[in-house]
């Protein structure tokens, strides 16, 4: 980093925090702290729910997950419109007619207390920890390629968001979330230009979209179903839209950001503009990651990603045996480009011929690069088993480090660290609401003034802040970031959703027959997880209809629940 | 200025909410057959 770019990214953060303390200053009340007064517009809360949940994690482990695994990571997202339709249609309404702080304040009135008081359990354990991770994750990745100290990276992050989000609350994360996204997507755009632009001369774009996807990077779309696949059309659209649907209908991060909304049709609007931006903007990032591996093909890649790591075995008695797979690998590199450019050269000249030859010969040429690159990642290990041999994650920042101009990365910098900053701010506030909402002033202290709430809000919002740096100090070796971050999420969000449809939709269903369903289906999740292979996006639906079924089953035992006016969604 | 408070009220923009809704789902009908001819033109 130069002068120029710590001035940028330097500049960028004080801003921002500034900025967060300025807008949050006249928080007066609760209805202030937690829901910014309930007076937002739809393209600040559509864009606060984007920012929510593009973590830096979304921009770092994205495009490298495209680099390494292709861009079908894409059908993710295929449920989140239809979630995002279903939400405006029934949570929506729900949430603001009964003027609720917390999505789990709805199970009360619904259910009974120990329902409510299990989804807020729940949701805290989850959301705590991922927390820690949406920290630690840049931090580290930071950390490896900059030599920065990942436990002051994880207090500096941890510090800058608590100061903000604590002293502004939802005001403060909603509109540094609209200056946030603003950077984070200027970032990447600049990323994607200045990556197209060093293409050697006679290679253009086309030509290089056409190298990855003869290079298997271009699979956005898979039809064929298999349970065990983690990426496929049908995972995406079904296991995806239960993802969704959970995410954003129960989880009070983003119940949060439009719940601020100042009227249904603002909230509503905020998660459409969400349900039609999200899968493009998702797109693009793979699309980034995708041209990466292209421009690898006429640029020779690092043997491995990971400087640290390579420079350990460099230093090691293993140092001549390493040293021969780099030659290795840039021989194999070398006659890969070749092929590579006698692959543009007949596509140009339409000789179908060519093409097929040259394609066989580039998938072999790859094989080769990838065993080469497995024997690098053995002797890595053999050097150090506790070594991090996963380095997809540092695919995009070690180009954004080498090749972009002085100015550019530090704005690439502030980019990563506002994503990391935005997701954060945004589970901070959440958890110090259903801390203070459903638990504090629920069971402690339920007649205070509006001040006292205010204060504790905000020092929950500190705890928490403390917490998740904690947890990130200790999060070590989870692979893929952004795959961690949703195998934790779906290991608790099917159950929840779960609770949300008895509630919204069975109103035969009481209280005890969902808690009791809600126990039995987390237990069939985390068993699912520990003694099966299935893909972690089928834990939604498999969460969500082991509490839809145990609670029809169960309420056969116990006595039928009462009709609460005013509470039921068709009332 | 004030919104109107009914959850039933027409959206700012697009007229109904079912003509909003639809668009939503149309929109990414057409990206999916879109990222689908993408995959096979470029496989």
């Amino acid at each position: 980093m130069r002068t120029l770019d710590w001035i940028v990214m330097g500049g960028f953060l004080a801003f921002v925090v500034v900025y967060g303390v300025w807008r949050g200053r006249r928080n007066r009340n609760l209805d202030g702290f937690l829901l910014a007064d309930r007076d937002m517009r739809w393209w600040t809360i559509g864009l606060a729910i984007m920012a929510t949940q593009a973590s830096a994690i979304t921009f770092l482990s994205t495009p490298g997950q495209a680099y390494a695994d292709g861009m079908r990571f894409i059908q993710f997202y295929f449920g989140l419109p239809i979630a995002m339709v279903v939400l405006s249609i029934t949570a929506v309404p729900i949430y603001h007619r009964l003027k609720v702080y917390t999505a789990y304040e709805y199970l009360e009135g619904r259910f009974d207390l120990k329902t409510r008081s299990l989804a807020a359990f729940l949701f805290l354990i989850q959301r705590g920890l991922a927390c820690g991770l949406t920290i630690y994750a840049p931090a580290l990745i930071i950390s490896i390629l900059l030599g920065w100290n990942l436990y002051v990276m994880n207090l500096v992050i941890g510090i800058l968001v608590i100061t903000y989000t604590a002293s502004g609350g939802s005001k403060a994360v909603n509109h540094t979330h609209f200056v946030q996204m603003i950077i984070i997507l200027g970032g990447m755009l600049a990323a994607f230009v200045v990556m197209v632009s060093l293409l050697p001369r006679d290679v253009s774009l086309i030509d290089a979209t056409y190298v990855a996807g003869k290079m298997g990077r271009l699979n956005a779309i898979d039809f064929s179903f298999d349970i065990n696949n983690r990426y496929n059309f049908w995972s995406g659209l079904i296991g995806g839209f239960f993802l969704a649907l959970s995410y954003f209908g129960t989880d009070q991060s983003q119940v949060g950001r439009y719940l601020t909304g100042k009227s249904v049709a603002q909230s509503r609007l905020g998660l459409l503009l969400n349900g039609i931006v999200k899968v493009p903007m998702q797109f693009f990032i793979l699309f980034i990651g995708a041209i990466l591996f292209a421009f690898y093909q006429f640029v020779a890649p690092p043997l491995f990603f990971n400087d640290v790591e390579a420079s350990k075995i460099r230093a090691s008695a293993q140092a001549p045996r390493y040293e021969a797979l780099e030659r290795e690998h840039m021989e194999a590199f070398e006659e890969k480009q070749a092929t590579v450019r006698e692959l543009v050269t007949a596509r140009r000249a339409g000789d179908d011929a060519t093409i097929v030859v040259a394609s066989t010969k580039l998938i072999a040429a790859q094989e080769n690069t990838a065993r080469i690159k497995t024997e690098a990642v053995e002797l890595i290990r053999e050097v150090n088993p506790r070594a991090e041999t996963n380095d997809s994650n540092l695919v995009f920042l070690t180009f954004v480090l080498n090749y972009l101009p002085a100015g550019l990365v530090g704005l690439v910098m502030a980019a990563v660290l506002s994503a990391s900053m935005s997701s954060t701010s945004a589970e901070l506030n959440a958890l110090a609401s259903t801390t203070i909402v459903d638990v504090y002033q629920r069971r402690f202290k339920p007649t205070a003034s509006d001040r006292h709430y205010v204060i504790v809000s905000k020092l929950a919002t500190v705890f928490w802040g403390g917490f998740a740096i904690m947890f990130a100090q200790y999060a070590t070796r989870l692979g893929s970031l952004i795959e961690a971050v949703n195998i934790l999420g779906s290991l608790f969000y099917g159950t929840i959703l779960g609770i949300f449809l008895v509630a919204f939709y069975v109103k035969s269903v009481g209280g005890t027959a969902t808690f009791f369903a809600a126990l039995i289906a987390e237990a069939v999740v985390i068993l699912c997880f520990a003694f099966t292979g299935i893909s972690f996006l089928w834990y939604n639906v498999i969460g969500c209809l082991v509490v839809v079924l145990a609670a029809l089953f169960i309420q056969r035992f116990v006595a039928r629940p009462p009709t609460r006016p005013g509470v039921d969604s068709r009332q | 200025m004030t919104d109107n408070p009914d959850p039933e009220a027409p959206p700012p923009i697009g007229r109904t909410w079912n003509r909003l809704y639809s668009f939503v789902i149309a929109f990414l009908i057409f990206q999916i057959a879109l990222f689908f001819i993408f995959t096979k033109a470029f496989e």
